[in-house]
Protein backbone atom coordinates (compact mmCIF):
# COMPACT_ATOMS: atom_id res chain seq x y z
CA UNK A 1 0.00 0.00 0.00
CA UNK A 2 1.30 3.40 -0.99
CA UNK A 3 -0.24 5.82 1.48
CA UNK A 4 1.07 8.85 -0.35
CA UNK A 5 -0.87 7.81 -3.45
CA UNK A 6 -4.04 7.07 -1.50
CA UNK A 7 -3.76 10.36 0.34
CA UNK A 8 -3.36 12.23 -2.94
CA UNK A 9 -6.41 10.51 -4.43
CA UNK A 10 -8.55 11.21 -1.36
CA UNK A 11 -7.31 14.79 -1.43
CA UNK A 12 -8.49 15.09 -5.02
CA UNK A 13 -11.93 13.74 -4.10
CA UNK A 14 -12.03 16.13 -1.15
CA UNK A 15 -11.12 19.06 -3.40
CA UNK A 16 -13.92 18.09 -5.77
CA UNK A 17 -16.31 18.05 -2.87
CA UNK A 18 -15.39 21.44 -1.49
CA UNK A 19 -15.26 23.15 -4.90
CA UNK A 20 -19.04 23.54 -4.99
CA UNK A 21 -20.20 22.66 -1.55
CA UNK A 22 -23.70 24.10 -1.92
CA UNK A 23 -24.39 22.02 -5.02
CA UNK A 24 -22.97 19.02 -3.23
CA UNK A 25 -25.32 19.57 -0.30
CA UNK A 26 -28.23 19.84 -2.74
CA UNK A 27 -27.23 16.54 -4.31
CA UNK A 28 -26.87 14.83 -0.94
CA UNK A 29 -30.19 16.32 0.21
CA UNK A 30 -32.00 15.07 -2.88
CA UNK A 31 -30.59 11.60 -2.45
CA UNK A 32 -31.56 11.71 1.23
CA UNK A 33 -35.15 12.74 0.46
CA UNK A 34 -35.44 10.09 -2.22
CA UNK A 35 -34.06 7.41 0.03
CA UNK A 36 -36.28 8.44 2.96
CA UNK A 37 -39.33 8.09 0.72
CA UNK A 38 -38.04 4.85 -0.71
CA UNK A 39 -37.41 3.54 2.80
CA UNK A 40 -40.87 4.58 3.95
CA UNK A 41 -42.34 2.92 0.89
CA UNK A 42 -40.46 -0.32 1.55
CA UNK A 43 -41.58 -0.28 5.19
CA UNK A 44 -45.22 0.38 4.27
CA UNK A 45 -45.06 -2.22 1.54
CA UNK A 46 -43.72 -4.82 3.95
CA UNK A 47 -46.38 -3.89 6.49
CA UNK A 48 -49.20 -3.97 3.96
CA UNK A 49 -47.92 -7.26 2.62
CA UNK A 50 -47.83 -8.70 6.14
CA UNK A 51 -51.27 -7.29 6.91
CA UNK A 52 -52.71 -8.57 3.65
CA UNK A 53 -51.07 -11.91 4.22
CA UNK A 54 -52.67 -11.98 7.66
CA UNK A 55 -56.12 -11.45 6.20
CA UNK A 56 -55.61 -13.71 3.25
CA UNK A 57 -54.24 -16.52 5.38
CA UNK A 58 -57.53 -16.53 7.27
CA UNK A 59 -59.60 -16.91 4.14
CA UNK A 60 -61.11 -20.33 3.98
CA UNK A 61 -62.70 -22.25 1.20
CA UNK A 62 -66.03 -23.75 2.18
CA UNK A 63 -66.67 -27.05 0.46
CA UNK A 64 -70.32 -28.13 0.77
CA UNK A 65 -71.08 -31.78 0.21
CA UNK A 66 -74.18 -33.23 -1.40
CA UNK A 67 -76.79 -34.61 1.01
CA UNK A 68 -76.37 -38.16 -0.25
CA UNK A 69 -72.68 -38.28 0.65
CA UNK A 70 -72.14 -40.66 3.51
CA UNK A 71 -69.44 -40.43 6.19
CA UNK A 72 -67.19 -42.86 4.40
CA UNK A 73 -67.29 -40.89 1.19
CA UNK A 74 -66.76 -37.66 3.19
CA UNK A 75 -63.62 -39.18 4.72
CA UNK A 76 -62.36 -40.10 1.26
CA UNK A 77 -62.87 -36.52 0.11
CA UNK A 78 -61.04 -35.26 3.21
CA UNK A 79 -58.13 -37.58 2.42
CA UNK A 80 -58.05 -36.35 -1.15
CA UNK A 81 -57.94 -32.72 0.02
CA UNK A 82 -55.14 -33.52 2.44
CA UNK A 83 -53.05 -34.84 -0.45
CA UNK A 84 -53.09 -31.46 -2.22
CA UNK A 85 -49.82 -29.74 -1.34
CA UNK A 86 -51.32 -26.26 -1.66
CA UNK A 87 -53.78 -27.02 1.12
CA UNK A 88 -52.70 -26.30 4.66
CA UNK A 89 -55.56 -28.16 6.29
CA UNK A 90 -59.13 -29.29 5.81
CA UNK A 91 -61.51 -29.48 8.74
CA UNK A 92 -64.67 -31.56 8.47
CA UNK A 93 -67.75 -29.73 9.74
CA UNK A 94 -70.78 -32.08 9.97
CA UNK A 95 -74.15 -30.43 9.48
CA UNK A 96 -74.97 -30.60 13.21
CA UNK A 97 -71.84 -28.69 14.16
CA UNK A 98 -72.37 -26.25 11.32
CA UNK A 99 -75.73 -25.34 12.76
CA UNK A 100 -74.22 -24.86 16.22
CA UNK A 101 -71.57 -22.56 14.77
CA UNK A 102 -74.22 -20.59 12.98
CA UNK A 103 -76.21 -20.21 16.17
CA UNK A 104 -73.16 -18.91 17.95
CA UNK A 105 -72.35 -16.51 15.21
CA UNK A 106 -75.79 -15.07 14.74
CA UNK A 107 -76.94 -15.29 18.33
CA UNK A 108 -80.50 -14.20 19.01
CA UNK A 109 -80.97 -12.70 15.55
CA UNK A 110 -81.79 -16.13 14.27
CA UNK A 111 -84.27 -18.39 15.98
CA UNK A 112 -83.25 -21.95 15.08
CA UNK A 113 -86.22 -23.37 16.88
CA UNK A 114 -88.29 -22.38 13.89
CA UNK A 115 -86.37 -24.86 11.79
CA UNK A 116 -88.09 -28.21 11.27
CA UNK A 117 -84.91 -29.75 9.91
CA UNK A 118 -81.20 -28.81 9.66
CA UNK A 119 -80.87 -27.03 6.30
CA UNK A 120 -77.07 -27.06 6.34
CA UNK A 121 -75.06 -29.60 4.37
CA UNK A 122 -71.97 -31.40 5.63
CA UNK A 123 -68.93 -29.33 4.77
CA UNK A 124 -65.14 -28.98 4.79
CA UNK A 125 -63.36 -25.80 5.76
CA UNK A 126 -60.19 -25.67 3.70
CA UNK A 127 -57.27 -23.38 4.52
CA UNK A 128 -54.75 -22.74 1.77
CA UNK A 129 -51.00 -22.37 2.28
CA UNK A 130 -50.56 -19.49 -0.22
CA UNK A 131 -53.46 -17.03 -0.51
CA UNK A 132 -52.68 -16.54 -4.21
CA UNK A 133 -53.72 -20.15 -4.78
CA UNK A 134 -57.22 -19.77 -3.32
CA UNK A 135 -59.10 -19.41 -6.63
CA UNK A 136 -57.17 -22.27 -8.26
CA UNK A 137 -57.63 -24.62 -5.32
CA UNK A 138 -61.33 -23.85 -5.22
CA UNK A 139 -61.60 -24.63 -8.92
CA UNK A 140 -59.80 -27.93 -8.46
CA UNK A 141 -62.10 -29.01 -5.63
CA UNK A 142 -65.31 -28.27 -7.50
CA UNK A 143 -65.26 -31.32 -9.82
CA UNK A 144 -64.69 -33.84 -7.00
CA UNK A 145 -67.61 -36.31 -6.84
CA UNK A 146 -69.91 -35.54 -3.95
CA UNK A 147 -69.06 -31.88 -3.78
CA UNK A 148 -72.16 -29.72 -4.14
CA UNK A 149 -70.68 -26.27 -4.01
CA UNK A 150 -67.41 -24.50 -3.36
CA UNK A 151 -67.47 -21.07 -1.83
CA UNK A 152 -64.80 -18.56 -0.91
CA UNK A 153 -64.51 -14.82 -0.50
CA UNK A 154 -63.52 -14.49 -4.12
CA UNK A 155 -64.00 -10.80 -4.32
CA UNK A 156 -62.04 -10.01 -1.19
CA UNK A 157 -59.12 -12.14 -2.25
CA UNK A 158 -58.82 -10.81 -5.76
CA UNK A 159 -59.40 -7.22 -4.69
CA UNK A 160 -56.77 -7.39 -2.00
CA UNK A 161 -54.26 -8.97 -4.35
CA UNK A 162 -55.07 -6.37 -6.95
CA UNK A 163 -54.84 -3.45 -4.51
CA UNK A 164 -51.46 -4.59 -3.23
CA UNK A 165 -50.26 -4.89 -6.81
CA UNK A 166 -51.47 -1.41 -7.79
CA UNK A 167 -49.96 0.11 -4.66
CA UNK A 168 -46.61 -1.46 -5.44
CA UNK A 169 -46.69 -0.24 -9.04
CA UNK A 170 -47.61 3.34 -8.19
CA UNK A 171 -45.03 3.45 -5.42
CA UNK A 172 -42.31 2.06 -7.63
CA UNK A 173 -43.19 4.53 -10.39
CA UNK A 174 -42.91 7.46 -8.00
CA UNK A 175 -39.64 6.21 -6.62
CA UNK A 176 -38.26 5.68 -10.11
CA UNK A 177 -39.00 9.35 -10.82
CA UNK A 178 -37.33 10.43 -7.59
CA UNK A 179 -34.28 8.30 -8.28
CA UNK A 180 -34.07 9.86 -11.72
CA UNK A 181 -34.26 13.35 -10.18
CA UNK A 182 -31.50 12.54 -7.72
CA UNK A 183 -29.40 11.13 -10.55
CA UNK A 184 -29.85 14.26 -12.66
CA UNK A 185 -28.88 16.50 -9.75
CA UNK A 186 -25.77 14.45 -9.03
CA UNK A 187 -24.87 14.48 -12.73
CA UNK A 188 -25.24 18.25 -12.77
CA UNK A 189 -23.11 18.63 -9.67
CA UNK A 190 -20.37 16.58 -11.32
CA UNK A 191 -20.65 18.77 -14.40
CA UNK A 192 -20.12 21.87 -12.27
CA UNK A 193 -17.13 20.27 -10.59
CA UNK A 194 -15.67 19.39 -13.97
CA UNK A 195 -16.14 23.02 -14.96
CA UNK A 196 -14.65 24.33 -11.71
CA UNK A 197 -11.62 22.10 -12.16
CA UNK A 198 -11.08 22.52 -15.88
CA UNK A 199 -7.60 23.98 -15.34
CA UNK A 200 -6.49 20.98 -13.34
CA UNK A 201 -8.05 18.65 -15.87
CA UNK A 202 -6.24 20.41 -18.73
CA UNK A 203 -2.95 20.04 -16.91
CA UNK A 204 -3.63 16.41 -16.09
CA UNK A 205 -4.27 15.76 -19.77
CA UNK A 206 -1.15 17.66 -20.71
CA UNK A 207 1.20 15.76 -18.44
CA UNK A 208 -0.20 12.40 -19.51
CA UNK A 209 -2.66 11.33 -16.84
CA UNK A 210 -4.77 8.46 -18.13
CA UNK A 211 -8.47 9.01 -18.78
CA UNK A 212 -9.34 6.61 -16.00
CA UNK A 213 -7.13 8.50 -13.58
CA UNK A 214 -8.74 11.81 -14.49
CA UNK A 215 -12.23 10.38 -14.15
CA UNK A 216 -11.83 8.47 -10.90
CA UNK A 217 -12.06 11.42 -8.47
CA UNK A 218 -15.25 12.62 -10.16
CA UNK A 219 -16.83 9.20 -10.06
CA UNK A 220 -15.77 8.82 -6.45
CA UNK A 221 -17.38 12.22 -5.79
CA UNK A 222 -20.74 11.00 -7.11
CA UNK A 223 -20.42 7.74 -5.20
CA UNK A 224 -19.71 9.62 -1.96
CA UNK A 225 -22.69 11.95 -2.55
CA UNK A 226 -24.97 8.93 -3.06
CA UNK A 227 -23.67 7.02 -0.05
CA UNK A 228 -23.72 10.05 2.27
CA UNK A 229 -27.25 10.92 1.13
CA UNK A 230 -28.40 7.36 1.77
CA UNK A 231 -26.67 7.30 5.16
CA UNK A 232 -28.41 10.54 6.18
CA UNK A 233 -31.74 9.06 5.07
CA UNK A 234 -31.14 5.81 6.94
CA UNK A 235 -30.34 7.84 10.05
CA UNK A 236 -33.61 9.78 9.71
CA UNK A 237 -35.56 6.58 9.10
CA UNK A 238 -33.98 4.95 12.13
CA UNK A 239 -35.06 7.89 14.30
CA UNK A 240 -38.57 7.69 12.85
CA UNK A 241 -38.62 3.95 13.48
CA UNK A 242 -37.77 4.44 17.14
CA UNK A 243 -39.87 7.55 17.79
CA UNK A 244 -42.86 7.31 15.49
CA UNK A 245 -43.64 3.69 14.74
CA UNK A 246 -44.60 2.67 18.32
CA UNK A 247 -47.13 5.53 18.38
CA UNK A 248 -48.60 4.49 15.04
CA UNK A 249 -48.66 0.90 16.22
CA UNK A 250 -50.62 1.96 19.28
CA UNK A 251 -53.19 3.71 17.10
CA UNK A 252 -53.45 0.93 14.54
CA UNK A 253 -53.30 -2.00 16.87
CA UNK A 254 -54.88 -4.33 14.35
CA UNK A 255 -52.13 -3.70 11.79
CA UNK A 256 -48.97 -5.67 12.43
CA UNK A 257 -46.12 -3.19 11.84
CA UNK A 258 -43.29 -5.35 10.73
CA UNK A 259 -40.48 -5.11 8.24
CA UNK A 260 -37.00 -6.48 7.76
CA UNK A 261 -35.21 -3.28 8.76
CA UNK A 262 -31.55 -4.32 8.38
CA UNK A 263 -32.27 -5.58 4.88
CA UNK A 264 -34.13 -2.38 3.98
CA UNK A 265 -31.18 -0.30 5.28
CA UNK A 266 -28.75 -2.27 3.10
CA UNK A 267 -31.02 -1.93 0.07
CA UNK A 268 -31.26 1.82 0.61
CA UNK A 269 -27.49 2.16 0.90
CA UNK A 270 -27.08 0.18 -2.30
CA UNK A 271 -29.62 2.41 -4.07
CA UNK A 272 -27.79 5.56 -2.93
CA UNK A 273 -24.40 4.23 -4.00
CA UNK A 274 -25.80 2.97 -7.30
CA UNK A 275 -27.47 6.27 -8.18
CA UNK A 276 -24.32 8.24 -7.32
CA UNK A 277 -22.06 5.90 -9.25
CA UNK A 278 -24.18 5.68 -12.40
CA UNK A 279 -25.01 9.40 -12.49
CA UNK A 280 -21.39 10.49 -12.10
CA UNK A 281 -20.18 7.87 -14.58
CA UNK A 282 -22.59 9.14 -17.21
CA UNK A 283 -21.86 12.78 -16.39
CA UNK A 284 -18.10 12.36 -16.55
CA UNK A 285 -18.49 10.55 -19.83
CA UNK A 286 -20.49 13.44 -21.26
CA UNK A 287 -18.74 16.47 -19.82
CA UNK A 288 -15.16 15.31 -19.39
CA UNK A 289 -14.00 15.01 -22.95
CA UNK A 290 -10.62 13.43 -22.58
CA UNK B 1 1.49 17.42 -43.55
CA UNK B 2 -1.44 19.87 -43.44
CA UNK B 3 -3.86 21.06 -40.81
CA UNK B 4 -7.18 22.79 -41.40
CA UNK B 5 -9.28 23.79 -38.39
CA UNK B 6 -13.05 23.11 -38.47
CA UNK B 7 -13.76 26.82 -39.06
CA UNK B 8 -11.85 26.57 -42.33
CA UNK B 9 -8.63 28.23 -41.18
CA UNK B 10 -5.68 26.67 -42.95
CA UNK B 11 -3.25 26.55 -40.01
CA UNK B 12 -0.50 24.50 -41.60
CA UNK B 13 0.04 23.79 -45.27
CA UNK B 14 2.32 21.09 -46.70
CA UNK B 15 4.73 21.15 -43.78
CA UNK B 16 7.69 18.78 -44.07
CA UNK B 17 9.94 19.05 -41.05
CA UNK B 18 12.28 16.70 -39.27
CA UNK B 19 13.87 17.46 -35.90
CA UNK B 20 16.68 15.27 -34.59
CA UNK B 21 17.28 13.90 -31.15
CA UNK B 22 18.68 16.45 -28.67
CA UNK B 23 18.32 19.33 -31.12
CA UNK B 24 17.45 22.87 -30.03
CA UNK B 25 15.09 24.51 -32.52
CA UNK B 26 13.48 27.95 -32.61
CA UNK B 27 10.14 28.20 -34.35
CA UNK B 28 9.59 31.81 -35.44
CA UNK B 29 7.02 33.74 -37.40
CA UNK B 30 4.16 36.20 -36.99
CA UNK B 31 1.23 35.47 -34.74
CA UNK B 32 -1.19 33.11 -36.42
CA UNK B 33 1.34 31.53 -38.77
CA UNK B 34 0.89 28.12 -37.22
CA UNK B 35 3.67 27.89 -34.61
CA UNK B 36 1.31 26.82 -31.83
CA UNK B 37 -0.55 24.49 -34.19
CA UNK B 38 2.71 22.76 -35.06
CA UNK B 39 3.44 22.19 -31.36
CA UNK B 40 -0.12 20.96 -30.76
CA UNK B 41 0.29 18.37 -33.50
CA UNK B 42 3.29 16.96 -31.67
CA UNK B 43 1.54 16.45 -28.36
CA UNK B 44 -1.62 15.30 -30.09
CA UNK B 45 -3.82 18.20 -29.09
CA UNK B 46 -4.88 18.30 -32.76
CA UNK B 47 -4.52 15.85 -35.62
CA UNK B 48 -3.56 16.78 -39.18
CA UNK B 49 -6.07 16.58 -42.02
CA UNK B 50 -3.45 15.02 -44.20
CA UNK B 51 0.03 13.73 -43.70
CA UNK B 52 1.76 11.97 -40.84
CA UNK B 53 3.29 13.06 -37.53
CA UNK B 54 5.95 11.00 -35.78
CA UNK B 55 7.38 11.56 -32.32
CA UNK B 56 10.23 9.30 -31.28
CA UNK B 57 9.34 6.88 -34.13
CA UNK B 58 5.75 6.60 -32.91
CA UNK B 59 3.08 7.72 -35.33
CA UNK B 60 1.11 10.29 -33.35
CA UNK B 61 -1.72 11.32 -35.67
CA UNK B 62 -3.33 7.87 -35.69
CA UNK B 63 -2.57 7.13 -32.06
CA UNK B 64 -5.42 5.56 -30.12
CA UNK B 65 -6.88 7.78 -27.40
CA UNK B 66 -5.73 5.44 -24.70
CA UNK B 67 -2.14 5.80 -25.93
CA UNK B 68 -2.11 9.59 -25.92
CA UNK B 69 -1.42 9.72 -22.17
CA UNK B 70 1.72 7.63 -22.66
CA UNK B 71 2.89 9.91 -25.48
CA UNK B 72 2.44 13.00 -23.34
CA UNK B 73 4.55 11.61 -20.52
CA UNK B 74 7.43 11.78 -22.99
CA UNK B 75 6.69 15.39 -23.88
CA UNK B 76 7.00 18.37 -21.56
CA UNK B 77 4.93 21.40 -22.59
CA UNK B 78 5.44 24.98 -21.39
CA UNK B 79 3.15 27.92 -22.20
CA UNK B 80 3.38 31.68 -22.17
CA UNK B 81 0.81 31.91 -19.35
CA UNK B 82 2.55 29.27 -17.16
CA UNK B 83 -0.72 27.43 -16.40
CA UNK B 84 0.08 26.76 -12.76
CA UNK B 85 -2.56 25.80 -10.22
CA UNK B 86 -2.99 28.86 -8.04
CA UNK B 87 -4.09 26.97 -4.92
CA UNK B 88 -1.09 24.64 -4.95
CA UNK B 89 2.44 25.42 -3.85
CA UNK B 90 5.46 25.18 -6.14
CA UNK B 91 6.19 21.72 -4.79
CA UNK B 92 2.55 20.61 -5.21
CA UNK B 93 2.35 21.97 -8.75
CA UNK B 94 5.39 19.96 -9.77
CA UNK B 95 4.39 16.87 -7.78
CA UNK B 96 0.91 17.03 -9.36
CA UNK B 97 2.32 16.07 -12.76
CA UNK B 98 3.79 12.92 -11.25
CA UNK B 99 0.88 12.09 -8.96
CA UNK B 100 -1.74 12.18 -11.70
CA UNK B 101 0.27 9.70 -13.72
CA UNK B 102 0.01 7.33 -10.77
CA UNK B 103 3.62 7.69 -9.64
CA UNK B 104 4.62 6.10 -6.34
CA UNK B 105 5.10 8.57 -3.51
CA UNK B 106 8.74 7.51 -3.17
CA UNK B 107 9.29 8.61 -6.79
CA UNK B 108 7.53 11.89 -6.12
CA UNK B 109 9.80 12.54 -3.13
CA UNK B 110 12.87 11.81 -5.25
CA UNK B 111 11.95 13.53 -8.53
CA UNK B 112 10.41 16.79 -7.30
CA UNK B 113 13.50 18.02 -5.39
CA UNK B 114 15.67 17.03 -8.35
CA UNK B 115 13.80 19.23 -10.85
CA UNK B 116 13.28 22.06 -8.37
CA UNK B 117 17.03 22.05 -7.83
CA UNK B 118 17.58 22.04 -11.59
CA UNK B 119 15.40 25.15 -12.09
CA UNK B 120 16.80 26.76 -8.93
CA UNK B 121 13.59 26.93 -6.91
CA UNK B 122 14.35 24.56 -4.04
CA UNK B 123 14.16 27.40 -1.56
CA UNK B 124 10.71 28.50 -2.76
CA UNK B 125 9.02 25.11 -2.90
CA UNK B 126 6.44 26.05 -0.25
CA UNK B 127 5.37 29.26 -1.96
CA UNK B 128 2.21 29.76 -3.97
CA UNK B 129 2.49 30.90 -7.62
CA UNK B 130 1.06 34.30 -6.68
CA UNK B 131 4.06 34.88 -4.42
CA UNK B 132 6.54 34.30 -7.26
CA UNK B 133 7.92 36.53 -10.02
CA UNK B 134 6.97 35.75 -13.62
CA UNK B 135 10.34 34.13 -14.21
CA UNK B 136 9.96 31.95 -11.14
CA UNK B 137 6.48 30.94 -12.20
CA UNK B 138 7.79 29.90 -15.59
CA UNK B 139 10.63 27.97 -13.95
CA UNK B 140 8.00 26.16 -11.88
CA UNK B 141 6.13 25.32 -15.07
CA UNK B 142 9.37 24.06 -16.63
CA UNK B 143 10.05 21.94 -13.54
CA UNK B 144 6.58 20.47 -13.91
CA UNK B 145 7.21 19.73 -17.57
CA UNK B 146 10.54 18.10 -16.69
CA UNK B 147 9.49 15.98 -13.77
CA UNK B 148 8.34 13.06 -15.94
CA UNK B 149 11.78 13.01 -17.65
CA UNK B 150 10.45 13.84 -21.09
CA UNK B 151 12.52 13.29 -24.21
CA UNK B 152 11.07 16.42 -25.78
CA UNK B 153 10.28 19.90 -24.42
CA UNK B 154 7.77 22.01 -26.34
CA UNK B 155 7.72 25.68 -25.36
CA UNK B 156 5.02 27.97 -26.73
CA UNK B 157 6.20 31.58 -26.22
CA UNK B 158 7.85 30.68 -22.91
CA UNK B 159 9.23 34.19 -22.45
CA UNK B 160 6.28 36.10 -23.85
CA UNK B 161 5.24 37.45 -20.43
CA UNK B 162 8.74 37.99 -19.04
CA UNK B 163 11.15 40.91 -18.80
CA UNK B 164 14.61 40.64 -20.48
CA UNK B 165 16.50 39.36 -17.42
CA UNK B 166 13.89 36.70 -16.68
CA UNK B 167 13.87 35.84 -20.38
CA UNK B 168 17.60 35.22 -20.34
CA UNK B 169 17.22 33.08 -17.23
CA UNK B 170 14.55 30.90 -18.85
CA UNK B 171 16.41 30.48 -22.13
CA UNK B 172 19.60 29.53 -20.31
CA UNK B 173 17.60 26.99 -18.33
CA UNK B 174 16.18 25.53 -21.53
CA UNK B 175 19.70 25.37 -22.93
CA UNK B 176 20.91 23.44 -19.87
CA UNK B 177 18.00 21.05 -20.26
CA UNK B 178 18.92 20.60 -23.92
CA UNK B 179 22.53 19.82 -22.98
CA UNK B 180 21.26 16.93 -20.84
CA UNK B 181 19.95 15.37 -24.07
CA UNK B 182 16.37 16.63 -24.23
CA UNK B 183 15.09 17.84 -27.57
CA UNK B 184 13.86 21.43 -27.13
CA UNK B 185 11.48 23.17 -29.50
CA UNK B 186 10.75 26.84 -28.73
CA UNK B 187 8.12 28.91 -30.52
CA UNK B 188 9.00 32.56 -29.97
CA UNK B 189 8.70 36.14 -31.08
CA UNK B 190 11.82 37.16 -29.23
CA UNK B 191 14.33 38.26 -31.82
CA UNK B 192 17.09 39.06 -29.29
CA UNK B 193 17.01 35.55 -27.86
CA UNK B 194 17.04 33.85 -31.23
CA UNK B 195 19.85 35.98 -32.60
CA UNK B 196 22.03 35.54 -29.51
CA UNK B 197 21.62 31.78 -29.33
CA UNK B 198 22.43 31.00 -32.99
CA UNK B 199 20.54 27.73 -33.12
CA UNK B 200 18.45 26.11 -35.80
CA UNK B 201 15.67 28.50 -36.79
CA UNK B 202 12.52 27.42 -38.63
CA UNK B 203 10.47 30.34 -39.91
CA UNK B 204 6.78 29.78 -40.62
CA UNK B 205 4.66 32.06 -42.73
CA UNK B 206 0.99 31.50 -43.56
CA UNK B 207 1.26 27.93 -42.41
CA UNK B 208 4.26 27.09 -44.60
CA UNK B 209 7.94 26.77 -43.83
CA UNK B 210 9.59 29.89 -45.25
CA UNK B 211 13.10 28.87 -44.36
CA UNK B 212 14.96 26.46 -42.10
CA UNK B 213 18.52 27.44 -41.13
CA UNK B 214 21.18 25.77 -39.02
CA UNK B 215 22.64 28.45 -36.71
CA UNK B 216 20.08 30.92 -38.05
CA UNK B 217 18.84 34.38 -37.19
CA UNK B 218 15.35 35.65 -36.44
CA UNK B 219 15.35 37.44 -39.79
CA UNK B 220 17.33 35.59 -42.42
CA UNK B 221 20.48 37.49 -43.37
CA UNK B 222 19.71 40.40 -41.11
CA UNK B 223 20.95 38.82 -37.92
CA UNK B 224 24.20 40.74 -37.73
CA UNK B 225 22.43 44.06 -38.11
CA UNK B 226 22.94 45.59 -34.67
CA UNK B 227 19.79 47.68 -34.90
CA UNK B 228 17.47 44.80 -35.71
CA UNK B 229 19.14 42.24 -33.49
CA UNK B 230 18.48 44.44 -30.49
Amino acid sequence: MDWGRIRFFLGEVGTNFTRNATMQITAIGTVAITVVLLGTFLFVRDTVAAFGQGILSKIEIAVYLKDDVDDKRAQAIGAQLARDERILGATYVPKREGLNQMRERLGSDFDTSLLTANPLPNAFRVRVRNPDDVPAVAASIEPIAGVAKVDFAADTVTKLLHAADVLARVGLGMIALLVLTAAIIIANTIRLTVFARRREIAIMQLVGATNMYIRMPFIAEGLVAGVVGAAVAIGLLAIARVELVPKIAAMLSFVPLQANEPQIALELLAVGAGVGLIASWVSVGRYLRV
Amino acid sequence: MSLVYPNGTRALDSIDLEIGKAEFVFLVGHSGTGKSSLLKLLYREVVPNSGEVYVDDVRVDTLRRSRVARLRRNIGVVFQDFRLLSDKTVWENVAFALQVTGARSADVKRQVPRVLDLVGLSHKSRMLPSELSGGEQQRTAIARALVNNPKIMLCDEPTGNLDPSNTTEIIELLQRINLKGTTVLVATHNQAVVDRMRRRVVRLENGRILHDDERGYYFRGLGQNPVLSG
